[in-house]
Parts: structure tokens; C-alpha cells; sequence
């Protein structure tokens, strides 16, 4: 304890000195705890936005589906989705099912045709799951079918074609058996994903239009939405010891292995957090190594005095690891306090980013407040404090007693 | 009078630059339980060398060193380490406290590395803190007392684990004549009360007369060690240096 006790009135011995250490290391927690916190914001309202945008938290095929390409449109399709998504909504934590349809062709107003990217969709039963759709006008789709067949446009393929909600367009495309059909559909609304590329291509009807456009009864996948993300690992399991159990052919994606946008955006934040974490490193580091050799070289007749009196040189070692792990304690205890307050100021200021690469909308700067961040802030400031003082902790202990007493 | 330590044939040299200094040429001496000895000469002489060879904190190049019947010359340094901690004080001519410890801190830090129980290191301080006449003052840092008052604590803190021997490199150097008398005057009653050694260097005359053995240093060897209790010897010119 009596080291401790040296160690802890050592910090407040040269006080502006450890001033400025202390603010580096209240600098590099606030950007740490800031910079984490954004991109967990980021990562959390992606991933959110990605699985109520149509994605849903789990997907179901037929497992050939994976496994081959297709010759022919929904070849691998799933056959009696009503009876198996009536199972699946029997699972634990499983909200309600969707089905969907995917197919491709050209959508043509007359004078000029655009290849669009379709999905057959349930409107109704896709509200029920909490999937929403950034309506830009007009809106969304209704149950119509046939000659009331509805669509829905992505902003960039309405642009393309000049299309409005209210104009008439003629969806081209290949049946299941490979013939050419077509299908009339009025735009009710335009859309957008904010995803430029994205939206340059995507339509929707609803799923009963897109069964008659391709002349099938199959569709797609069955889209799965649960109570919380955070459960989607265990009803993945449950689905497929259900299919096993069933021997049905089937096989379930998670949206984390669908959304490959999201994973590249988590892949290039984090290392670009890792980046940070580093500079910040380095920082505290050099920062903090040279105010612990300033202390040593001060302190150098004191240290031959302790040495004198028997202090075990091990002691001496104790005494300036202990300050550089009280200085770490300390300081960023304070840069958690300046951490937490900048993030309510900052959320408070509700800052406006621009639109990131491939988008077409800015957004509101939120930071959320990491409990593990905060705790693995701490924990790298005193162990990168702790790390610092240990060479300059060596070199006192290793001091000579008669120089260090001659020393002035 | 009993022997406490013993230095046979000891060398020491210093490498100054480029050049090699000898601070001590086969010196030889014993000093006995309860002595209060001045070892005297003028600056470059050996004085500091000496003290810290008895004292443990440094090594002879040839030679032995013997205390309390122990050869320890070839004692590894966490052996002697043990050895200061438990059987020598210590006080230097720039009072040495530990700058952030107050001074009832600064006497407890021997007793608390020498092991002993939070009780009887408060009984100890305490003690001190009164024999040496500083109590009012123990709540306090070393920059706020005076020179006077600093080498209090510090005579207070090599005596508090009731040492064999207190070494003393020039404990009145930083001091005003007055304060020196007051510090020597106090080291004496202690000397006389506990039959603790004091083994001190100085160059200073008037503190040479205070003690009851001087030894006379000169270029590294012993010129002269006289008993002069309780006469006075006057200080030759050779020693009054700055």
C-alpha cells in the first residue's frame, strides 16, 4: 500500500506535466469512445435498415438453389411455401414469413425500355413484419393483380424512363417455361433503397402479379422476420433441424451472409477504428514514456535514497508501474466522463453528414454509447500506460546507488 | 569497546573521464559499538567513498568488508539491500526525504519496508517525531520545513529502525552554524541516550570537535585516527576547506 501511496501523490507531484499527459490520454478516449460509437451506430442502423428493407433476418431456399445455377427462371423455386412458412411461424421468435420472387427483364414505357431488377412481394404481410420502404411519392403497392397489376419504382429506374406515380409501363420478361411474357402495371409510387446502384434497377409488384408475369406457382425464398436480430443465430438452427426433421429440402441464409454492402461497410469502419486505435496507441505511448522518463530522470537522487534504505530494486519498479497504472486508471476514468458528454452533445447537435460513397442521402451524426467500448477504453489506457512506464521503471531500478545519490 | 564493523585493505578506484582517481588506498579500521566518529579531511580525500562502503551501498575492489562478525564483500546486493534495511540509517548532506511524503511518512518508510505492523510504526513515529522535537510539524511535506527541521526527519528516519550504525555524509553541509550546532547537539544525545553509532564525514572544524574519534583522511589513505574524547582537538588549515 505504501507504494501505492508514493506512486499516487508521484502523479501530483509535477502537476502541469501530468497535465498534458492526462490529455492525451482524455483525447485518445474521447476519440476511441466517439469514433467506436459512431461506427456502431452506423453498424446497428445498416444492419436494421438492410433487414426491414426486404432482406428480413433470415432467408429460406430450396437448397439446390445454393447449391446450382439456374437455367431457368425460380427452376429451384420453393413449391408449397404456404405450408412451410405456416411452420416456420410456429418457431420461437419468429415474427411472420414473407414470400418473394426474384426475376429480371425490361421495363418498357413505349418509346424506351431499361433492364430492371424485379421482386414479387406481400405488402400487407411484409407491413406486418416491420419492413418499411422510403416512399418518395406516391406509394406503395396494393394487392392488385392482373390488369390492376401495381408497381412500385426505384428513383433512379423512374428517372431513367421519366416515369410518375399514375403512368402506365410494361414489364418484359421470361416465363418459367422460357417464353416471352409481359404485364402491364401502373406506378403507384417511387422508391428509394439509397443505394445508387441499387436504385438505378429495382422494381416491386406484388407476388400475385409476378407468378402470373412468370406463369408459376413457385416463388423464390420465403423472407423470415424475428422478434430482434440478436436471435437470428437460434431460430437458424431451429429452421433447419425443422426442415431436417420434415425432409424438406431446404436451407436458410442469415442476413449477415446476404448483406454483402453491410459487410464491406463493418470490414473497411473497423479497420479504419483499428487504424485510429493505433495512431492512439502510439500517441499515448510516446506521450507517456517520455513524461515517465522526465519522472525518473527528476527523481534520480530520490531513487538512490529509496535504494539505499533496502528498497528492493523490484520495489522501484512497482512504484513508477504503479503511477503509469494510476495515470491510466485516472485519466481515463476522466476520458470516459468527456467520452459520455461528448456523445450527448454531439447527438444533441444532430450534426448532418454528407451521402457516403454509393448513396443518395446524408444522415443525422448519432453516436450510441458502447458499454463494452467504454470498458475496453479504460482497459487500453492503463494497460498502455502500465506498458509505457516499464522501461523507464527498469532504468531507475537499475540505477547505482552511488551515482544516483551524486546525481544533482 | 566492541566491534561493530571492520574494513581490511580497502581499495577503491573511480574511473574520471578517461583517467582512473584512487579514492581509497588500503585502508584499514575498525569502529566499535556506541562510537561517535567524525571522519574528517578535505574534499577529494575519500570521505563519501568510505561512508558508502560501510554503509553497503557500494563495493570495494579488493579488500573486506566485516560487520557485526559477517563478511559481507561478496554479499549479493539483494543480501545487502536487506542488510541497510535492517541494520543501518542513513543521512545525507541533502536531507534525501522522499518529496511527497510528509514527515511522519518519510520515518515510516524504513519501519514499513523493514516489515513491521501499522501499530507499532505509528508508537515508533511518534516516538521520533517527539525525541527529535519536530512533532508539530509531522503532517508535513519536506519543502515546507526548513534545513533545520528536514535533517530532523532525516536523523529521525535512519534511527527509526533502531539501526547498528547511522552513517551521516556531511549532515550539516546545507546548513546555517547555528542549525549545524542544534543537528550535531541532537545526534550526540541520541549517540549517548541509545549507544547508537554515528559515523559522519565533515570537513567542517567545529563539528570535527564534537566527536569523540576522528579519523583523518588524506588522498584516499588514513593519515591519523585519534581518540580524542573528551578532549577538544583543533581543526588543522588542511581541513577548513569549501
Amino acid at each position: 500500500m505504501k507504494l501505492m501511496h508514493i506512486a499516487y501523490r508521484n502523479l501530483f507531484r509535477n502537476r502541469r506535466r501530468s497535465l498534458i499527459t492526462a490529455s492525451v490520454i482524455v483525447f485518445g478516449a474521447v476519440a476511441l469512445i466517439v469514433s467506436g460509437g459512431f461506427c456502431e451506430s452506423m453498424f446497428v442502423g445498416l444492419r436494421e435498415e438492410t433487414i426491414r428493407t426486404g432482406l428480413g433476418h433470415l432467408q429460406v431456399y430450396q437448397a439446390q438453389f445454393l447449391e446450382k445455377d439456374e437455367d431457368k427462371p425460380l427452376q429451384y423455386g420453393l413449391d408449397d411455401c404456404v405450408r412451410v412458412a405456416a411452420a416456420i411461424e410456429k418457431t420461437p421468435y419468429v415474427r411472420k414469413t414473407t414470400a418473394q420472387i426474384d426475376f429480371m427483364g425490361l421495363l418498357s414505357n413505349g418509346d424506351k425500355s431499361v433492364v430492371f431488377l424485379g421482386t414479387g412481394v406481400q405488402p400487407d404481410r411484409e407491413q406486418a413484419m416491420g419492413f418499411s420502404l422510403d416512399i418518395t411519392s406516391g406509394s406503395d403497392i396494393s394487392t392488385g393483380v392482373g390488369e390492376d397489376a401495381e408497381a412500385v419504382l426505384a428513383i433512379g429506374l423512374a428517372k431513367s424512363l421519366n416515369a410518375k406515380a399514375g403512368d402506365s409501363l410494361t414489364l418484359l420478361t421470361t416465363t418459367t417455361s422460357g417464353a416471352l411474357n409481359g404485364l402491364d402495371v401502373k406506378v403507384v409510387g417511387i422508391f428509394s433503397t439509397h443505394i445508387a446502384e441499387y436504385d438505378s434497377k429495382a422494381l416491386r409488384i406484388n407476388l400475385q402479379s409476378a407468378q402470373i408475369l412468370l406463369d408459376t406457382t413457385k416463388v423464390s425464398k420465403l423472407v423470415v422476420g424475428l422478434d430482434r436480430t440478436e436471435h437470428t443465430d437460434a431460430v437458424s438452427a431451429q429452421l433447419a433441424s425443422l426442415f431436417a426433421e420434415h425432409r424438406w429440402p431446404l436451407a436458410t441464409r442469415r442476413w449477415v451472409d446476404l448483406a454483402t454492402f453491410y459487410r464491406q461497410v463493418v470490414t473497411l469502419f473497423r479497420a479504419i477504428f483499428i487504424f485510429l486505435g493505433i495512431i492512439i496507441f502510439v500517441l499515448v505511448v510516446l506521450s507517456s514514456s517520455n513524461t515517465m522518463m522526465m519522472a525518473v530522470m527528476e527523481r534520480v537522487r530520490e531513487i538512490g535514497t529509496l535504494l539505499a534504505f533496502g528498497t528492493a530494486r523490484r520495489q522501484v519498479v512497482t512504484i513508477f508501474v504503479l503511477e503509469g497504472l494510476l495515470m491510466g486508471l485516472l485519466a481515463g476514468l476522466l476520458g470516459l466522463g468527456a467520452g459520455y458528454l461528448s456523445i450527448l452533445g454531439i447527438n444533441a447537435a444532430e450534426i448532418y453528414m454528407p451521402a457516403p460513397p454509393g448513396s443518395t442521402d446524408g444522415f443525422a451524426i448519432v453516436i450510441t454509447k458502447v458499454p463494452a467500448l467504454f470498458a475496453g477504453t479504460l482497459a487500453l489506457m492503463m494497460v498502455t500506460l502500465t506498458m509505457s512506464s516499464i522501461v523507464p521503471a527498469l532504468r531507475a531500478s537499475r540505477l547505482k546507488i552511488v551515482d544516483a545519490l551524486g546525481h544533482s | 569497546m566492541t566491534e561493530l564493523i571492520r574494513l581490511e585493505g580497502i581499495k577503491k578506484q573511480y574511473l574520471l573521464g578517461r583517467s582512473e582517481v584512487t579514492a581509497l588506498r588500503d585502508v584499514s579500521i575498525e569502529f566499535g559499538r556506541g562510537e561517535f566518529t567524525a571522519i574528517a579531511g578535505p574534499s577529494g580525500s575519500g570521505k563519501t567513498t568510505l561512508l558508502n562502503i560501510i554503509g553497503c551501498i557500494d563495493k570495494p575492489d579488493s579488500g573486506r568488508v566485516i560487520i557485526e562478525g559477517h563478511d559481507v564483500t561478496a554479499t549479493p546486493l539483494a543480501a545487502l539491500a536487506s542488510l541497510r534495511r535492517r541494520r543501518l540509517g542513513f543521512i545525507f548532506q541533502g536531507f534525501n526525504l522522499i518529496e511527497v511524503l510528509t514527515a511522519h511518512e518519510n520515518i515510516e518508510y524504513p519501519l514499513w519496508l523493514a516489515g513491521w505492523p501499522a501499530e507499532r510504526r505509528r508508537e515508533r513515529v511518534n516516538e521520533l517525531l517527539m525525541r527529535v522535537r519536530i512533532e508539530s510539524h509531522r503532517g508535513h511535506r519536506p519543502r515546507e520545513l526548513s534545513g533545520g527541521q528536514r535533517q530532523r526527519v532525516a536523523i529521525a528516519r535512519a534511527l527509526a529502525g533502531g539501526p547498528i550504525a547511522v552513517l551521516a555524509d556531511e549532515p550539516t553541509a546545507n546548513l546555517d552554524s547555528q542549525t549545524s550546532e542544534e543537528v550535531l547537539s541532537l545526534m550526540q544525545e541520541l549517540n549517548l541516550e541509545q549507544g547508537t553509532t554515528f559515523i559522519f564525514s565533515t570537513h567542517d572544524p567545529r563539528i570535527i570537535g564534537k566527536a569523540n574519534r576522528v579519523v583523518w583522511l588524506k588522498d584516499g589513505a588514513i593519515d591519523e585516527s585519534l581518540d580524542i574524547s573528551p578532549m577538544r582537538r583543533p581543526a588543522p588549515a588542511d581541513c577548513v576547506t569549501a
